[in-house]
């Protein structure tokens, strides 16, 4: 995996966390990581710069991982909006991963992070590119798919498994909340 | 049970710059990378004296200073204690991570609607400062199997 000349864009509320994380993907050979602490930030620099992957905790402050994961997906018009999304959750029960997938992220990763397990994702979003699904309802990669397992078998954990398609339960975000996000970031508010 | 294909779904290929982009040849190899990065988080790990002990302080402060009727101060010592479990579990200080791990568990019983017992809070920050302690520090939650079955009953308490 060559991860050299892409943007990286690491949303955590812990400086320490996003530094530990900054420094395993310089090992990974990044070159170009930016480090966010909340949401609106991250919708900042989206507006404002071209990004290739965003690993986010799935508590960011303040709207949480899976709205802001909604909000991008949400919005027809943003550039960004098959952006692979990594969601980084010390919850790795399987609600918490339904969840994460049903609100249009690619790829959970358990929290706390070793570099094999972070390694193995960011390499599997890379290596295994999922068609994209639009309804009404749901934007996002095509939630259809299992996990074969990861090389060597390294980064497997013992939650792992093949999950169950969630039924659709309707948007969580309405479209005027994506809109009014949007529009906050466009205006500066925090 | 599966899906069924939503009659008016558009399914189309995607293929993002990151995924063209890191298919190129020439990346650093999966073990050397692995290696190096594992090299770096131990590299960070004297940093973390500093960091913890602000960390700690801090908690210390907001539990000392909020009480219940005051809003919000549970989420901000619900953060912090994430920070420290985070942290502390990626950087393999397991005993830590666990009992940060177990404030967190009862911080969100208590954010949903449980009783805030005050007591519990403090003894989970004392228990913390105990594991911050270098003769602590790399112990593993079965090591010290009181302490263990402590916190856990005091958050099985709390979140029945």
């Amino acid at each position: 995996m060559n991860l050299r000349d892409l943007v990286i864009l690491v949303a955590d509320a812990s400086s320490y966390m996003t530094m530990l994380i900054h420094s395993m993907l310089r090992a990974f050979g990044a070159n170009k990581v930016c480090e966010v602490r909340s949401s609106l930030q991250v919708l900042q620099v989206l507006s404002s710069q071209r990004v290739d992957i965003l690993l986010c905790d799935a508590r960011l402050p303040s709207l949480g991982g899976l709205k802001l994961t909604r909000a991008i997906r949400g919005r027809v018009d943003n550039e960004h909006r098959t952006l692979p999304i990594v969601m980084m959750s010390a919850d790795s029960s399987e609600v918490m991963i339904k969840q994460a997938r049903d609100a249009g992220a690619n790829m959970v990763i358990a929290k706390p992070l070793s570099p094999a397990s972070l390694y193995d994702r960011l390499s599997w979003v890379a290596f295994h590119p999922r068609k994209f699904v639009d309804t009404e309802t749901y934007f996002g990669p095509d939630r259809r798919f299992k996990i074969e397992g990861y090389p060597n078998g390294v980064g497997r954990r013992k939650g792992d498994k093949v999950l169950e398609v969630a039924q659709e339960s309707g948007p969580a975000l309405a479209q005027g909340d994506i809109d009014n996000l949007f529009s906050a970031v466009r205006t500066g508010q925090d | 049970m599966p899906r069924r294909s939503h009659p008016d779904a558009r399914v189309f290929a995607v293929d993002t710059r990151f995924q063209k982009m890191a298919r190129r040849e020439g990346g650093v190899p999966r073990e050397q990378a692995i290696e190096r990065a594992q090299t770096e988080v131990e590299k960070a790990g004297p940093s973390f004296d500093e960091w913890l002990k602000d960390g700690l302080q801090n908690l210390q402060r907001l539990v000392a200073e909020a009480g219940p009727a005051e809003s919000g101060w549970i989420e901000s010592v619900n953060a912090q204690s994430r920070q420290l479990r985070d942290s502390s579990g990626t950087l393999g200080f397991q005993l830590l991570a666990f009992i940060a791990d177990s404030l967190c568990d009862m911080l969100d019983s208590i954010e949903t609607g449980a009783d805030c017992d005050m007591e519990s809070i403090v003894c989970h920050v004392d228990a913390l400062k105990l594991a911050q302690r270098k003769s602590y520090r790399r112990l593993k939650p079965e090591q010290v199997p009181e302490l263990t079955e402590g916190l856990r009953r005091v958050v099985k308490r709390i979140a029945s």
